[in-house]
Formats: structure tokens, C-alpha cells, sequence
């Protein structure tokens, strides 16, 4: 999970005096990627850190035909940390590292004789891992700009089990180029803040490039205390790599997978500085993917100000 | 502690109880007895040996008590072990029955001419390949016994099957609903039109009698096609 729009907004807004705007790009993905947001980056020399758990326990999926088939029922858990560190006022350092990714699917058992017909299994391994770094484009504008560039690092393990059907990653190295705007706006309770994100992810290993796009609305109560956001991400392949006819393997997996989903995600500052968050993220679209709901719950470190 | 300690001790906890389960599938299939080496016709005067093979309500093979028995003991006698004698030319029906482990009570019946020579014209079998998921999967398939006692499985120019599934494979099984059992023939290769699967000796063409597509990886069914007795 990227690095908390709320975190963001709250620094922000307190630091400066001004409208804010935080960009966001939560991905729903079965593996849990992420991309740091934000029209700033963090201020020089502050950091945000974030430990959270993302899981997603999935028994249907979207098919090639966008239509929804059951599944064995796998899942896959992430353990991960999420720093954000400002190297300059306009220029940000983002990590996201899934130290723990486990991934598992069920036994097949009988339903007449109760047999094991195909033993369940499960890795632990980190995770694919992202590195990023963000530049405002325009930190001083009431629409704020930024663009990121994101490196996807395959450090995860795109074959694992017995059947090497189990993942945590996806075996590729990309690289995502992402354009954000957003604005926000205050009241005297409430500060509302609206963000839409674009980009392209360079993909290799013959998985397909995409376009990936995004667009957040967020609100926070109580002197920014408490963040609502809501979330609704896309991915649209190119559909430019190779297929399972040209590649007969399990790592390709996932190739060609598109999806609309929508999320909500609520923060809490229980300190200036400590706070905790939960999220949703489900797909009404998509093709080749999971279709069941993701979660995530972090505690977050902001010394962003 | 503090509450990260916290935090991660509770992640790490929590991915580990995540635990492989169980999920339960309906692999229930009729039980089934069929003939596995029927003749158009047998030569008069001389002997053969019919076999049969049950198959359970998981398309399993199961050893049960068989009953041979033939319409005209005065053209065929048979014995017990399905041991068949032809004594005079005319037409009859060879039957096999018996009472499967679940109860349920089971038969199968072929024709057979005397004559002058023992002929079996049965050298294929035919299916009509179709998708049971949302994934393309359409066609006809041969299962051919060929010279040298080895079968071919062809499937014909208009056969297509969808590209978007990674480790989509091939099986003969008598039970459609898992792959437990079933003869792995191997990964897909082609995904539209005319192809071929040689298969080993050791199978025969009334051994199995679906042609299953299925997903391996990631243990989904994509398609099956029942061969025609």
C-alpha cells in the first residue's frame, strides 16, 4: 500500500497554509503492488513509514472473457514496509518492500469420498519490490502536478510449489511512468481533496505493457484526524506480449490481466505522528484476475513535518 | 512493546495462520460397467474372451462380481470369466452385471454376429469437444487406434481453445470433474485448428471416456467431450 494520501494531506496542511493536493495510485492487484502518490514529496530530509498487511483469499476470477469462473481457492498474503523519504523539497524517494509474501492454495478433496485428490501448498519468500522516485512538477500551483517513475524489482518468486502455480511476484522488471494532478479545498471542518493519476508500465519478459489510471477522492474529519478515501484504479493491457499459446508456462500468468476496481480506505491519527489505517479494494471489471476483495491494515510512522 | 512490534508480530502471525484448506468438489459420476473388448463378429467354432471394467461413482476401477450371460445360449455359450464359445451363425447380445459397492446394480450389452471370421470394426471413438467455463474451447475429436497398436487423438480444423490460460492441459479420464485418475496426455500446444497426440500403447481406446481441459496450474476446468461408445 502506497504511502497514506491522509499522511500527506495532514503534513501539508499543517505545515503550509495552503490548498493541498495528494496524489495516490492504490493499485488492486493480486500482488499487491504499489506506487507512491502525492503532489509532494516528502519535505527534505522527513519521512513516512508504514508497516502494513495486504491479503487477498480468492476462489473466483475474471476470465479471458471478462466473466466470472471459481477457482481453487488460493490466497495471498503480504507483510510489507512502505517508506517514503524526502531527498529534496521537490524530489522523493519511495520504497515499497514486501519483506513476507506468503502464498498457498487449497487441497482438492472429494466430495463423494472425502479422498485428497491434489495436495494444497504454499510459499514464504519476499515479495516483488517497487523503487521510486517522485518529482513535483508544479509544488506551488493550485493544481499540483507530479510525475513518478517507478521500478519493479521481480524479487519475489514468479513459480513456486510443487506445480510452481504458487507466486509472489511476476518474474518481469518494469517500469512505470506515472503523471498525477490533483487539487484539494477545505471547509472549516473538513478538507476534501480529488486526484487523478496516469501512466505507463514498461513491462518485460513478453508480459504485455499497460496503461494504468486512477482517480481518489479523500476527505478528513475531526482536525484531520480521521481520513475517508475512496478509489477507483484501472489497468488496460496493450496486450503486446506473449500469450500462453506462445509461452506455455504458469509465469505468465497474469499477463493480459485488466481491471476497474473500486476501494475505500480509512486512516486514523492516533498521535501527531502515529496512526493506523484500513482498506477494501474489489474489481467490478476485469479480465484474468482475481475477483475477490483485497484488505490491508498498517500502522504508519509520519515524520513528514 | 511498542505498537509496531506489535504490528509486525501480529503481520507475521497472521500470514502464517493463514493455512492451506480444503476445498470440496462434486467428483460424483454413475457408476459404470461397461465392455471394454466387444467384436462386430466372431468366428464360428472358436473361442474369445470378453472383458469388462467397473468403474465407480469417482470413475475409479473397482473389482466386482461379474454375471456373464448371451440372448441365445444355443448360438454362444459363455462362462463365468466372460470365456465365450460360438457354436452356431445367427446374432446375439452379449450382457455383463453386477451390484456396485454403492448398491446400485450395473450392466452393459453388445451384439455380436457369428460368422465366418472374428472382425472388430471398432477403431475410434468420437467426441465433440466443448467449454464447461467462460474460456473458449470448441472442436471435434478423434481418439483412433492405429497400426502398431498405438492410439492417435486427433482433433479437427475447428477446433479452438483459448491462448489466455497459462498450463492448460490435456487428459483422458472416466471422471470430467478432476483430474485425479486421469491419463495426463500433456500441455496444450496448439490452440486452433487440426492437431495430433500419439499416445503409448499401454492405453486403450475404451479406457477412458472423456477428453478433459483443464487448467493445471491453478486447478480450474475449462472443458471436457464424452467419446461416443
Amino acid at each position: 500500500m502506497s504511502r497514506s494520501v491522509t499522511a500527506n494531506l495532514k503534513t501539508k496542511y499543517l505545515v503550509m497554509t495552503k490548498k493541498v493536493i495528494f496524489i495516490i495510485l492504490a493499485l488492486y492487484t493480486f500482488s499487491s503492488w504499489s506506487y507512491a502518490g502525492g503532489g509532494w514529496p516528502v519535505p527534505k530530509g522527513g519521512f513516512y513509514f508504514k508497516l502494513s498487511e495486504w491479503w487477498l483469499i480468492s476462489d473466483r476470477h475474471y476470465t479471458d472473457a471478462g466473466q466470472i469462473d471459481p477457482n481453487i481457492t488460493s490466497g495471498i498474503f503480504n507483510t510489507s514496509i512502505y517508506t517514503e523519504y524526502g531527498l529534496t523539497n521537490r524530489l522523493g524517494l519511495v520504497v515499497y518492500f514486501p519483506f513476507l509474501s506468503r502464498a498457498y492454495v487449497n487441497n482438492v478433496v472429494s466430495g463423494t469420498t472425502g479422498d485428497l485428490l491434489i495436495a494444497g501448498d504454499a510459499i514464504n519468500t519476499i515479495g516483488d519490490t517497487d523503487i521510486g522516485l517522485k518529482y513535483s512538477l508544479t509544488p506551488q500551483g493550485s493544481i499540483k502536478t507530479a510525475v513518478t517513475l517507478t521500478l519493479g524489482l521481480p524479487l519475489g518468486n514468479s513459480s513456486g510449489g510443487s506445480q510452481q502455480n504458487l507466486q509472489t511476484g511476476d518474474g518481469e522488471f518494469n517500469q512505470m511512468l506515472s503523471f498525477d494532478a490533483g487539487t484539494s479545498f477545505s471547509t472549516k471542518r473538513v478538507t476534501f481533496y480529488t486526484n487523478v493519476m496516469m501512466g505507463v508500465n514498461n513491462r518485460t519478459n513478453d508480459f504485455s505493457d499497460e496503461f494504468r489510471y486512477g482517480l481518489e477522492f479523500g476527505a478528513g474529519f475531526l482536525d484531520r484526524k480521521i481520513w475517508i478515501v475512496g478509489r477507483l484504479t484501472g489497468v488496460e493491457s496493450f496486450k503486446n506480449g506473449a500469450t500462453a499459446a506462445q509461452v506455455n508456462s504458469t509465469s505468465i500468468f497474469a499477463n493480459n490481466s485488466e481491471y476497474t476496481s473500486y476501494g475505500a480506505e480509512l486512516s486514523y491519527y492516533l498521535t501527531s505522528k502515529i496512526g493506523f489505517n484500513v482498506g477494501y479494494a474489489s474489481a467490478f471489471r476485469g479480465e484474468l484476475i482475481f475477483a475477490n476483495p483485497s484488505y490491508t491494515v498498517g500502522v504508519f510512522l509520519d515524520f513528514t513535518k | 512493546m511498542n505498537i509496531f512490534s506489535r504490528a509486525i508480530l501480529w503481520a507475521i502471525v497472521w500470514s502464517f495462520l493463514s493455512c492451506i484448506g480444503d476445498d470440496i468438489i462434486d467428483d460424483r459420476v454413475d457408476p459404470v460397467l461397461r465392455i471394454t473388448n466387444a467384436i462386430d463378429t466372431m468366428e464360428i467354432n472358436t473361442n474369445y474372451t470378453f472383458e469388462a471394467l467397473f468403474l465407480n461413482h469417482v470413475g475409479k476401477e473397482e473389482v466386482i462380481t461379474l454375471e456373464w450371460n448371451t440372448s441365445d445360449p444355443d448360438l454362444m455359450r459363455i462362462d463365468p470369466d466372460g470365456n465365450a464359445t460360438a457354436l452356431a451363425v445367427g446374432v446375439v447380445r452379449i450382457g455383463v452385471k453386477g451390484i456396485a459397492p454403492s448398491g446400485e446394480a450395473v450392466q452393459d450389452e453388445v451384439p455380436c454376429v457369428i460368422g465366418n471370421s472374428t472382425v472388430n470394426n471398432l477403431k475410434e471413438r468420437k467426441a465433440i469437444v466443448k467449454t464447461t467455463s467462460s474460456y473458449l474451447l470448441e472442436g471435434d475429436a478423434v481418439l483412433q487406434e492405429m497400426e502398431g497398436g498405438f492410439l492417435k487423438l486427433s482433433l479437427a480444423e475447428n477446433y479452438k481453445a483459448s491462448t489466455a490460460l497459462p498450463g492448460l492441459y490435456v487428459y483422458l479420464t472416466n471422471n470430467p470433474n478432476t483430474t485425479a485418475g486421469a491419463y495426463e496426455i500433456g500441455a496444450v500446444s496448439v490452440f486452433s485448428g487440426a492437431h495430433d497426440y500419439e499416445l503409448p500403447s499401454e492405453v486403450k481406446l475404451t479406457d477412458y471416456d472423456y477428453l478433459l481441459y483443464y487448467c493445471k496450474p491453478f486447478n480450474v476446468k475449462v472443458g471436457d467431450g464424452k467419446f461416443e461408445d
